[in-house]
């Protein structure tokens, strides 16, 4: 079974990090990745831009409009998701509270039901 | 090297001018592109084990050709396309090697060089198509470039040799009324291949060596092809001084150095020379263009032995020249770090205050972290502090953007 982890997180936390606490967060994440790609689990992470570059599309009658900034206004967004392809939920579960950033935010887990088009 | 090195290199050299020979025989450029890249993967199987033949490009012109008639006859629309691929050439020279004269080469690395920068193609295709059929990279290498999967690059490469059928692009060289506008766009694309290897656009690895190393060899064949072309000159003068100070832009634990900040020992010195040498060379047949202007501002910053003997007044010059040349407002933002260090940083900032409202750069990351440096030479650390952090949420580079977070640090100390 697929499912896709979504950590969330804003600017205040990211810039609470000193340049030593972010690099030293982003050495566990990297091992965190090779753990899990090794084990086979880990299908591909995910970090996303800031919020500031994020865009949304909406098309009426036909017209596309771009419109800056992400579709649910909330003080706290994506910054980054990764897919897993696991046994079990329970197993998702326990990848999901073995990341990093599971202690200082929440981190969402949804099963996929519908994909296509990927080359896995 | 070993013999499967010493192989591949032979190939990637090969390949471009048996593509030139068959397509100026018998013009359909994807199908003698398929043809091209099946002979390659005979020969890479076929050479390490059974040994390199007496006349390498003879050999892969005549498996190409065979290859080339296959797939004519394999076709679906076999009548069609054998038409179009037949008319006009004696069945019997299909399988004769096809030796042709040096002089022919370089004509044909040219036009292959043009039809893949054909200006009916996008940049993405232009880029991929350059690399594989000047390059001779495969699709895969493409792929592993642009952090793609194959698939899709695969995908890309067969959209640009559609494009090309569609352009109607000819196997011979522009007249001379296009010419300039033509070597004008391969200039372009190796230039972005070139940026792209240095400055990834996205990702966690600040350079891709493979990608520069490509461009930059694409450009010195582009120099023999073209040797009184100052332009190319001055884009290859441009590379080679960037590529100089690869070594000391990124620090032992992967973060990157500012200029102002580099171990300019380790920089490249015999790249240095050679770019100099040439962007002198080129400035001095008087027709100065984007290129060599650029290249003569990286060369002003390479010949300084240390950052503060800089010959700022200078760069600001080139700076003025080149926004007169080939207004960018990226040339601007340069220029106003340039001038604020000419004239001080309030001169730097009401200048860089004119793109507030420029579209192509209101809200790039480069505007607020030039401002971020400006405000901070004028003693504003607050403003600067925000402009930094700014400029790093707006960067989609992840080496740019801890750069970017660590001088918003800085500033908080210096307060």
């Amino acid at each position: 079974m697929k499912y896709i982890t979504i950590i969330y997180g804003n600017k205040d936390l990211w810039q609470s990090f000193t340049p030593d606490e972010a690099a030293g967060a982003i050495a566990e994440v990297d091992a965190f990745n090779r753990r899990y790609k090794e084990s086979g689990e880990l299908l591909g992470a995910y970090g996303l831009g800031d919020e500031l570059t994020a865009k949304t599309v909406r098309v009426r009658d036909g017209v596309p409009a771009v419109t800056d900034g992400p579709y649910i206004d909330a003080k706290e967004f994506v910054s980054s998701f990764f897919l897993l392809d696991v046994e079990s939920e329970e197993r998702a579960l326990d990848i999901a509270a073995d990341y990093p950033f599971a202690s200082h935010n929440a981190v969402e887990v949804w099963p996929i039901l519908h994909e296509s088009g990927a080359e896995m | 090297m070993s013999d499967e090195e010493r192989v591949e290199d032979l190939l990637r050299g090969l390949a471009p001018q048996v593509l030139g020979a068959l397509v100026r025989r018998h013009s359909a450029f994807d199908l003698c592109e398929d043809a091209v890249q099946d002979a390659l993967v005979d020969a890479a199987k076929q050479w390490p084990t059974g040994g390199i033949p007496d006349n390498p490009r003879a050999w892969l012109t005549t498996v190409a050709t065979r290859r080339l008639v296959d797939r004519v006859r394999s076709d679906h629309s076999r009548r069609q396309r054998e038409e179009r691929v037949l008319v006009g050439s004696p069945q019997a020279e299909f399988m004769t090697a096809l030796d042709e004269e040096a002089v022919q080469d370089r004509d044909d690395s040219l036009i292959l060089l043009l039809i893949c920068c054909h200006p009916a193609l996008s940049p993405p295709t232009q880029i991929a198509l350059t690399l594989r059929a000047v390059g001779g990279l495969t699709t895969a290498e493409i792929a592993g470039a642009f952090f793609v999967p194959e698939t899709t690059m695969a995908q890309r490469i067969s959209r640009a040799k559609q494009g090309i059928r569609d352009a109607g692009a000819t196997f011979s060289i522009p007249p001379p009324s296009d010419m300039e506008s033509r070597i004008r766009a391969v200039l372009h694309v190796l230039y972005l291949i070139f940026n792209e290897g240095y400055t990834t656009s996205s990702g966690d690895e600040i350079t891709r060596t493979d990608l520069t190393h490509e461009a930059i060899r694409l450009t010195r064949q582009l120099h023999t092809l073209r040797p009184d072309d100052a332009e190319v000159k001055g884009l290859l003068a441009l590379m080679l001084l960037t590529e100089a100070r690869r070594p000391a832009r990124v620090d032992a634990a992967g973060r990157l150095v500012d200029l102002a900040d580099q171990d300019r020992d380790l920089w490249n010195h015999s790249l240095i020379e050679e770019g100099v040498h040439l962007v002198t060379d080129a400035l001095e047949q008087g027709s100065p263009g984007a290129y060599q202007i650029q290249a003569a501002i990286a060369a002003i910053h390479d010949e300084a032995e240390d950052p503060d003997d800089t010959d700022w007044p200078q760069i600001l010059l080139l700076y003025q020249l080149l926004d007169r040349l080939a207004p960018n407002p990226m040339a601007t933002l340069n220029r106003s770090l340039a001038l604020a260090l000419v004239e001080g940083p309030q001169a730097g900032l009401d200048l860089l205050a004119t793109l507030d409202y420029d579209k192509r750069v209101a809200s790039h990351h480069r505007l607020f972290a030039i401002r971020g440096q400006l405000l901070e030479m004028a003693g504003d650390q607050a403003g600067a502090r925000e402009a930094f952090e700014t400029a790093a949420r707006r960067c989609t580079s992840l080496p740019e953007r801890a750069y970017l977070q660590d001088r918003a640090c800085a500033t908080r100390r210096r307060k």
